[in-house]
């Protein structure tokens, strides 16, 4: 008898009991993996951070990424990359096409760079240069870990001619 | 009979609104996660644009340099080059890779390098600045795992964090 009556009881309604823990357990741990960074990266076949050791949080500042492809700052494209071949090993890298550059300066890059950097003190002197809108030379570098050094000492080199001087690589974190 | 009663109103809880209000915050939490967690590593551009601090350290400065070839390592502070063990001051890098010609980024020899800048930091323990010279055929990912053996040694510890080496890193020009 005690079963009969049991029954209809539990077939009332749907147990949603258990539904809810397996929520909160997943709401928890959505809470926990939110991401506050201040930056963003886009994955993508032609543009994989170098894995590294570094526990040093990121911090909003300009951010350009040169992946196989192309510079981007900000999010804007500036300037496409072509592929020549190493004199030395044969194979074929990523560099900053001849014509789009004065020496080690990437004229592109420069100008956009340049209109940063503008923007930014423009910024620090309406806010009276209070230290948080303060310009301090910080660029966010993203870089594909398979780009030749001088792609990236040429982005370098031009960065610190727009006055930016202090570099921020930008690596996803890893143990080893 | 009362007592089951009781039971049944227990379990009569509506619990569709917490459902709703859980059901819309997953897909939203969802969109934000982070599954790569990014970090930077901070580095100054050598004596070029915008002026960065001066070392305060009125000392004579050590300017070690690790220059970074399709070699290997070459080690070398302000008076020497600290020569390859064993071999005496013989002309090619300090520190080989394993394999010849360095194919992988893996095949340099972290581990050795590691051992040698534990020894100039036992010699100069108040030295902090590195200069890094990569060549510009070197991989920017070789760049980064080299940053992170030079800035700290977490097989040595130090008050239970990994002994820090020299974590100002610059970047230099490098050879062609």
């Amino acid at each position: 008898m005690g079963k009969k009556t049991r029954r209809p009881s539990a077939n009332k309604g749907l147990s949603i009991t258990s539904l809810m823990d397996m929520m909160t357990i997943i709401l928890v741990f959505l809470l926990k993996s939110y991401g506050s960074d201040d930056i963003a990266v886009k994955p993508s076949a032609d543009m994989q951070l170098p894995v590294s050791t570094s526990l040093a949080a990121p911090k909003l500042a300009v951010n350009v990424m040169v992946s196989q492809k192309e510079i981007v700052v900000d999010g804007v494209g500036v300037l496409l990359l072509t592929r020549h071949n190493d004199e030395k090993s044969g194979e074929e890298v990523a560099a900053v096409p001849a014509d789009e550059k004065h020496g080690q300066l990437i004229s592109k890059l420069y100008e956009r760079l340049l209109e940063k950097a503008e923007q930014a003190k423009d910024l620090a002197s309406r806010t009276g240069n209070r230290e948080e809108f303060e310009f301090k030379g910080e660029i966010l570098l993203q870089c594909d870990k398979n780009l030749p050094f001088s792609v990236v000492r040429e982005v370098m080199y031009t960065a610190g001619q727009a006055q930016f001087g202090n570099f921020r690589f930008v690596v996803v974190k890893g143990s080893d | 009979m009362v007592k089951k009663k009781r039971i049944d109103e227990a379990e009569d809880v509506d619990l569709v609104p917490i459902m709703n209000l859980v059901t819309i915050l997953i897909p939203f939490l969802l969109m934000s996660v982070q599954f790569i967690s990014l970090a930077v590593i901070d580095s100054t551009l050598p004596a070029m644009g915008s002026p960065t601090e001066a070392p305060e350290n009125a000392d004579k400065p050590l300017n070690l340099s690790v220059m970074i070839t399709d070699q290997g390592y070459t080690v070398a502070g302000s008076s020497a080059v600290i020569p390859k063990a064993g071999e005496g001051a013989e002309a090619g890098p300090t520190v080989p890779c394993t394999e010849p010609g360095c194919p992988r980024p893996e095949s340099y020899d972290i581990k050795e390098l590691r051992r040698i800048l534990n020894d100039v930091k036992d010699e100069f323990p108040r030295e902090e600045n590195i200069i890094l010279v990569p060549e510009s055929r070197v991989q920017y990912e070789v760049l980064v795992i080299t940053m992170d053996a030079t800035r700290d040694d977490p097989e040595r510890k130090e008050d239970g964090k990994a002994r820090l080496l020299f974590p100002y890193v610059v970047i230099a020009g490098g050879a062609e």
